[in-house]
């Protein structure tokens, strides 16, 4: 982050953090920062000269504040910065890195619903909404953002044998499992091209007894 | 996977590795540049670039870098200890614009003259900053062409 001389040592680590596009501002106080410090946001894009004042984030206590709505265009590049006042100190203001939530968001586990039957293991991927909008104002999922998306699935049979599926479909199908048996499944996202992946979803079901006998 | 900028294909180009090369300078040279008010590549140069206008836009921008930012950026990259990343771009740059044959042909002038007057627009920005200023900005500004080449980029 770009520094202001800060001899106080009110201010410091003003940086976003991102995921799934939400788009938190974040620092950190200084040695000298004291539970009377109050801080203010502003951002703006790369490019506009003016700042903007986040409403709700002016003289706040809390060291976050949320810049999602404000930052909201994924192929767009933003600044924010945070003015730190203190009581018998002047006043510090730090600037962020260029931020893109296309390049920074981290992407979280996908949702998925794991179903049980008798040889086999059925699972649902469901889509994944994010802030951000398309041109007609419907919010895009992270499928529709990123068009190299894709799933990988494994299933856990023991300790040395796991299958795999993969693809950029929703539902899978893990097929030719035993009956009343439990297995771990984990779902993971990836984006190749930016060399995102998501921490796995992970489901640990029983497949259903045979009855058929 | 390769980049299709209209009727131009361009293989042999792994765009992940263009990002990572990017990220490891991406830091240290935008925090150079303090002008965070101007912009080199503004919005109106690569916004709804059509395909056709894409191939000439992507010669002319990708020859610029080559040419003026690459080559003269070159020495400041040195002490950041970065080369091996620089030299990455650069020569994929080089690999791209090898591939890239825009048309010639009469019926596409009016295609190529849109495409060049969005390249004015940023050269023009560029000449308006001191030298060495311009050469910060459009280099951190490599982030802003690689998120507009993914566009044409498929897997």
């Amino acid at each position: 982050a770009h520094t202001t001389v800060d001899i106080s040592g009110l201010l410091q680590h003003v940086k976003f953090q991102s995921s799934n596009f939400e788009n938190i501002l974040t620092w950190d106080g200084g040695p000298t920062s004291t539970s009377d410090t109050v801080y203010s946001v502003e951002y703006k894009k790369y490019g506009e000269r003016k700042w903007l004042a986040k409403a709700g984030c002016q003289r706040i206590t809390q060291k976050f504040c949320n810049l999602t709505m404000e930052t909201r265009n994924h192929t767009e590049f933003y600044y924010a910065k945070v003015t730190a006042v203190s009581a018998g100190v002047p006043p510090v203001t730090k600037m962020t890195d260029r931020f893109s939530s296309l390049q920074h968001t981290t992407i979280k586990p996908p949702d998925v619903t794991c179903i049980p039957k008798v040889r086999s293991i059925q699972m649902l991927v469901h889509p994944t909404l994010t802030p951000v909008l398309s041109e007609d104002g419907h919010q895009l999922t992270l499928e529709e953002i990123f068009h190299d998306l894709f799933y990988r699935l494994e299933l856990h049979v023991n300790h040395t044998y796991q299958m795999h599926l993969e693809g950029k479909q929703r539902e899978y199908e893990f097929l030719g499992l035993t009956p009343d048996t439990e297995f771990l499944g984990s779902i993971t996202i990836l984006t190749p091209i930016l060399s995102k992946e998501s921490a796995p979803y992970v489901c640990r079901v029983k497949t259903l007894p045979d009855r058929t006998w | 996977q390769e980049f299709r900028f209209g009727s131009c294909q361009v293989t042999g180009v792994v765009l992940p590795e263009l990002w990572e090369a990017f990220w490891t300078m991406k830091n240290t040279v935008q925090t150079q540049d303090d002008i965070t008010s101007v912009r080199l590549l503004k919005p109106q140069v690569l916004r709804n670039v059509s395909d056709a206008e894409s191939c000439y836009l992507a010669h002319s921008l990708l020859k610029f870098y080559l040419n003026t930012v690459f080559k003269n950026y070159h020495s400041k990259i040195a002490k950041f200890k970065v080369l091996r990343s620089f030299s990455t771009l650069a020569n994929n740059f080089i690999v791209i614009m090898s591939q890239l044959q825009p048309s010639k042909d009469n019926s596409m002038l009016p295609i190529s003259e849109s495409a060049h007057q969005r390249f004015l627009l940023f050269r023009r920005a560029f000449k308006q900053l001191d030298t060495e200023v311009a050469l910060v900005k459009a280099f951190g500004e490599v982030d802003i062409l690689l998120t507009w080449m993914q566009k044409f980029y498929h897997l």
